[in-house]
């Protein structure tokens, strides 16, 4: 079995995953009550649990015709990035307040994927006034005119 | 021909006013992703309780018009669409933006948006005593075999792969579940108390369009290349209307998908662009190239989805049977005058009815006006880096999904499924089939088991969900639909096949 | 041991009580939220955004109200969120719909019972009525119970959902007519249940009397019968059910009104209780409401938290064999 190739690993793992997650849903759907609300559930997920394993057996055997699966490469290039986006979405808006997190996340990516030199001081200026600009132009749409509830701030 | 008498009434000062207000307002707001046209409309509501019944309704109206057009704006520059509505618009659209032709497609899409809009407004002038019976003759039985349409349509929107087309809708529907029951009260799928309240519409559609963009331009890295520039080239408007002219069959599609399914009260606007891009690929010769930025898609969703704004008030207006969430909040602003839509609004308020209607029709054309001068500006844009595109879109769509209901929650569930998108994605997966059985999920059900429910009280299963005409009707268009997928499907397959040998 | 430290922690809650009911002479200080359970636009949204509209004003609370919808599964999502996440610190308010959510607490798998929450005040009363087709045959509730004893469970009628007001009256129907009827649930609230009734997929329907009120206006239904103790300014001609002889009672009726959550400051509660029925007594908000067809009913606290209290006894009772 060696000949099996990073993509086609990948798709296996992929289609895997969502069959898994058909057949839990399957599961759920035929054991849990009240069956009445579950009635079309069960009708959903058994043509769901169907064509996954269908697509799971087509990635087994090497048939799978489209997604081209993702590079080492593309990984790396996108895991800081992904990192900071997840702990902002899932922590930072919370812990920190919505546009206070905002303007920390946008600015770290900004000179993450910003190819413009880190070296220069004149980069560096140009991503705290695009920050500065997008946060005010955030708090103007939602906190000005469309009277939008955030969490409270924590410097402010 | 009694609404020439009431045109005079839209350009007294202070009407005009409120529908230039409303017109721009609603574009603004059209643009900001999470704030869906029903949203908007229900913002200005307050503002209508100061102003007479003919004013507000103006403000209203125009509100609705443009937010639905306006939604086109952040779906084509952001791949963001703001409401159900323009998700068939984000598929060629925005990849006419990445390859600069940004404005272009922002010019074709006002453009049809007021062609179609305008057309539905007709029909709402001239038709609404025919068309009140017809929006009636939608049961359940027939809606759920309406939906059952549409998730075949699933499958055939994404032809690379009929398969993971329909698995991506099965999905969808799956997901649509999640929370609790409406009819039982019954907690299904509840793994995190996020989910307690089901999944947001809106969070999910900017979940699962912007996240998996963000993350593919993360995954080019820092490198500094030129191509992946969103470059905005300036785009005459004649040019447009001379695409338009163009594309009449696309056009034609979509006017008539938007004011047909405008009409049937619960399914309404959301899936009219996503249907008629849809039929329009299948009527197309040059089908192969929908989806890589092909003007036509963008023609038949934008003229669809503004094409169902005049008919989705027609059972509001003549029957007192608010057909969208957007009809009910417009009766809010009809009620609050003392006037019930129904033989009262055209009988004894005439003036309020067709002022209203009137500013509805003036009002495309003032949106398409606005529109286009955005268009223009757009291409004064002229580059965004991906650096920024990409966290200004994450930003975007943090604040815009959280703004929906003030719920962190929703944000948690934007994030998580747009991640899980992204993976999809790349494995051959695609989001607009997901999005459609989201969307349509819960409208089969609930018509699901209120059909069964009255067809064991009355005839049976059988007689209720497979008899009549109009029930038959869908059921023909459900199969002919299945086996055109599978058409498809062996078609590619022997495409695939013969590459093979000549490998 | 236990019960020394609960005693302790109790006195020490009691003490910054009192401490932070000093601190609330300047409430409110800031605009007020209040959470509606369902969607923009449904009636519960349309009156809670009218009797709230002078909130900003000198003689009410000198603070605008902010409304937010948090809709799905009949109301039991935003209730759900408010019994649980709400911060109790007077800012945030909700409205109640009875007997929907004491229905649903006693039904079960919500996180909320009428423990859960504080009453302000109630605004509106609007009761539930017998509709039918305008063309249908049958023009009194008799013609109804007749069909339906003649036919056992085959009268279809429709109602927003169960466990909600609708599905109160229709089980009082039946339990009074001791008849069986098929009492078929919509998903969309009042409006779509009426359209199943114009539309003539069911063959009758229980709504709300505001809407069925314009539906009559419109010329597309008959109303049979009203769901209350007595009849309504709105509709001074239709007999109220226990005139036609069937013992059906006011538990139906859809009361709305402002609460805020358990562990709110006393003080706050006070002031609110006392501001906020004057408020609902604005001529404005009056003549609002009246011009919508929404029946306006204002009760004080106590009035209401008798009423909750009278409510969960007698739906207790209805909803036992389910």
């Amino acid at each position: 079995m060696s000949d099996i190739s990073v993509p086609r690993l990948q798709h296996i793992i992929a289609s895997g995953a969502v069959a898994a997650v058909g057949a839990w849903v399957t599961y759920v759907s035929y054991t849990q009550q009240p069956a009445e609300a579950f009635l079309f559930p069960r009708l959903i997920s058994t043509v769901f649990v169907v064509l996954a394993l269908w697509t799971f057996a087509k990635a087994c055997l090497g048939w799978t015709k489209v997604g081209s699966g993702l590079s080492g490469r593309q990984f790396a290039n996108m895991l800081p990035g992904l990192a900071v986006a997840l702990i902002y979405i899932f922590w930072a808006t919370k812990g920190l307040g919505f546009y206070t997190a905002t303007a920390i996340a946008f600015f770290i990516l900004l000179s993450l994927y910003d190819p413009a030199s880190h070296r220069e001081l004149r980069s560096w200026v140009k991503r705290v006034i695009i920050t500065a600009i997008f946060l005010a132009v955030m708090y103007g749409l939602f906190a000005l005119l469309l009277k939008v509830y955030t969490p409270r701030e924590i410097f402010f | 021909m009694e609404f020439l008498f009431y045109f005079g009434d839209v350009f007294t000062p202070i009407n005009f006013g409120l529908l230039l207000i409303g017109t721009i307002g609603g574009l603004i707001l059209g643009a900001t992703p999470g704030l869906s046209p029903t949203m908007a409309v229900a913002l200005l509501i307050p503002f209508t309780f100061q102003l007479e019944a003919a004013q507000g309704l103006i403000l209203l109206g125009a509100a609705y018009t443009s937010t639905v057009a306006g939604g086109a704006v952040s779906a084509i520059l952001l791949k963001i669409p703001g409401a159900p509505a323009n998700i068939a618009t984000t598929l060629d659209g925005h990849t006419m933006a990445q390859k600069g032709e940004g404005a272009k497609a922002l010019q074709i899409s006002f453009l049809a948006s007021a062609v179609g809009g305008v057309f539905g407004v007709l029909l709402l002038i001239f038709l609404t005593p025919v068309l009140a019976q017809w929006a009636l003759a939608f049961g359940p039985s027939h809606l759920f075999w309406l939906a059952i349409l549409g998730v075949t349509v699933i499958g055939s929107l994404d032809s690379k792969s009929v398969v993971k087309g329909l698995l991506s809708g099965c999905i969808g529907l799956w997901l649509a579940t999640i929370g609790f029951d409406d009819i039982m009260g019954a907690q299904r799928f509840i793994f995190h108390p996020a989910l307690g309240g089901g999944i947001n519409i809106i969070a999910a559609l900017i979940g699962l369009f912007a996240i998996p963009q963000v993350i593919t331009m993360f995954a080019k890295g820092r490198a500094r290349n030129d191509a992946e520039v969103l470059e905005v080239q300036k785009h005459p408007i004649s040019g447009a209307i001379a695409e338009l002219g163009r594309n009449k069959r696309a056009m034609g599609i979509g006017t008539l998908t938007g004011s047909i399914i405008g009409l049937i009260p619960g399914v309404g606007g959301q899936i009219a662009g996503l249907v008629a891009y849809d039929q329009s690929k299948k009527f197309s010769p040059d089908r192969d190239k929908f989806g890589t930025g092909h003007p036509e898609g963008v023609i038949a969703a934008e003229s669809a989805n503004n094409a169902m704004v005049g008919p989705s008030l027609v059972p509001l207006l003549t029957l007192s049977i608010p057909g969208s969430p957007t009809a009910a909040v417009l009766l809010g602003g009809l009620l609050i005058h003392g006037i019930f839509p129904g033989t009262d609004l055209f009988d004894n308020h005439p003036d309020v009815a067709w002022t209203f209607i009137n500013s509805m029709l003036i009002g495309q054309v003032l949106m398409c006006i606005f529109g286009l001068y955005v268009a223009g500006m757009a291409a004064r844009v002229a580059q965004v880096p991906q650096s920024i595109m990409a966290a200004v879109v994450l930003g975007l769509a943090v604040f815009g999904s959280y703004s929906v209901q003030s719920s962190m929650g929703d944000v948690y569930v934007m994030a998580s499924l747009g991640v899980m998108m992204y993976f999809l994605e790349r494995f051959g997966f695609s989001a607009a089939p997901l999005v459609l059985g989201l969307i349509l999920g819960p409208i089969a059900e609930a018509n699901f088991i209120q059909g069964s429910m009255i067809a064991n009280a009355t005839d049976g299963m059988a007689p209720y969900f497979l008899g009549g005409g109009l029930n038959i009707f869908l059921i023909v268009v459900v199969v002919a639909s299945v086996a055109y997928s599978g058409y498809m499907e062996l078609r590619t397959r022997r495409y695939i096949s013969k590459e093979e040998i000549m490998a | 041991m236990r019960n020394v430290i609960a005693g302790a922690a109790m006195a020490l809650l009691s003490l910054t009580g009192a401490a932070m009911a000093d601190g609330h002479a300047n409430y409110p200080e800031r605009p007020i939220m209040m959470m509606v359970s369902y969607g923009a636009g449904g009636a519960t949204d349309f009156q809670a955004r009218i009797v709230t509209m002078t909130a900003g004003n000198e003689d009410a609370l000198g603070m605008p109200i902010a409304i937010l919808n948090k809709p799905g599964a009949g109301g039991r999502v935003g209730w759900n969120w408010f019994a649980t996440q709400a911060e109790a610190d007077g800012y945030t308010l909700a409205a109640y719909n009875i007997p929907h959510f004491i229905a649903q607490s006693i039904k079960g798998g919500v996180e909320y019972s009428a423990d859960s929450f504080e009453p302000i005040a109630n605004w509106g009363a609007d009761p539930a009525v017998f509709v039918v087709a305008a063309d249908s045959e049958m023009n009194s509730m008799d013609d109804v119970v007749t069909f339906a004893k003649d036919n056992p469970g085959k009268l279809t009628f429709s109602g927003a959902g169960l466990f909600v007001g609708h599905h109160i009256a229709a089980l009082q129907l039946e339990k009074a007519a001791g008849v069986k009827m098929a009492y078929i649930p919509t998903k969309g609230g009042g409006a779509a249940a009426m359209k199943a009734v114009i539309a003539g997929e069911v063959m009758g329907g229980v709504n709300n009397l505001s809407d069925a009120f314009r539906a009559q206006e419109a010329g597309n239904v008959k109303i049979l019968g009203v769901f209350d103790l007595e009849r309504n300014e709105f509709l001074p001609d239709v007999p109220t059910l226990k005139e036609q002889g069937y013992d059906v009672d006011n538990a139906s009726v859809n009361f709305r009104g402002v609460m805020v959550p358990k562990g709110t400051p006393q003080a706050i509660i006070d002031q609110l209780a006392e501001t906020v029925p004057t408020m609902f007594e604005n001529k404005r908000v009056a003549g609002k409401m009246k011009a919508g067809g929404s029946p306006m009913h204002i009760m004080n606290r106590q009035e209401v938290l008798e009423m909750w209290a009278a409510r969960e006894e007698t739906l207790k009772e209805l909803l036992a064999g389910l």
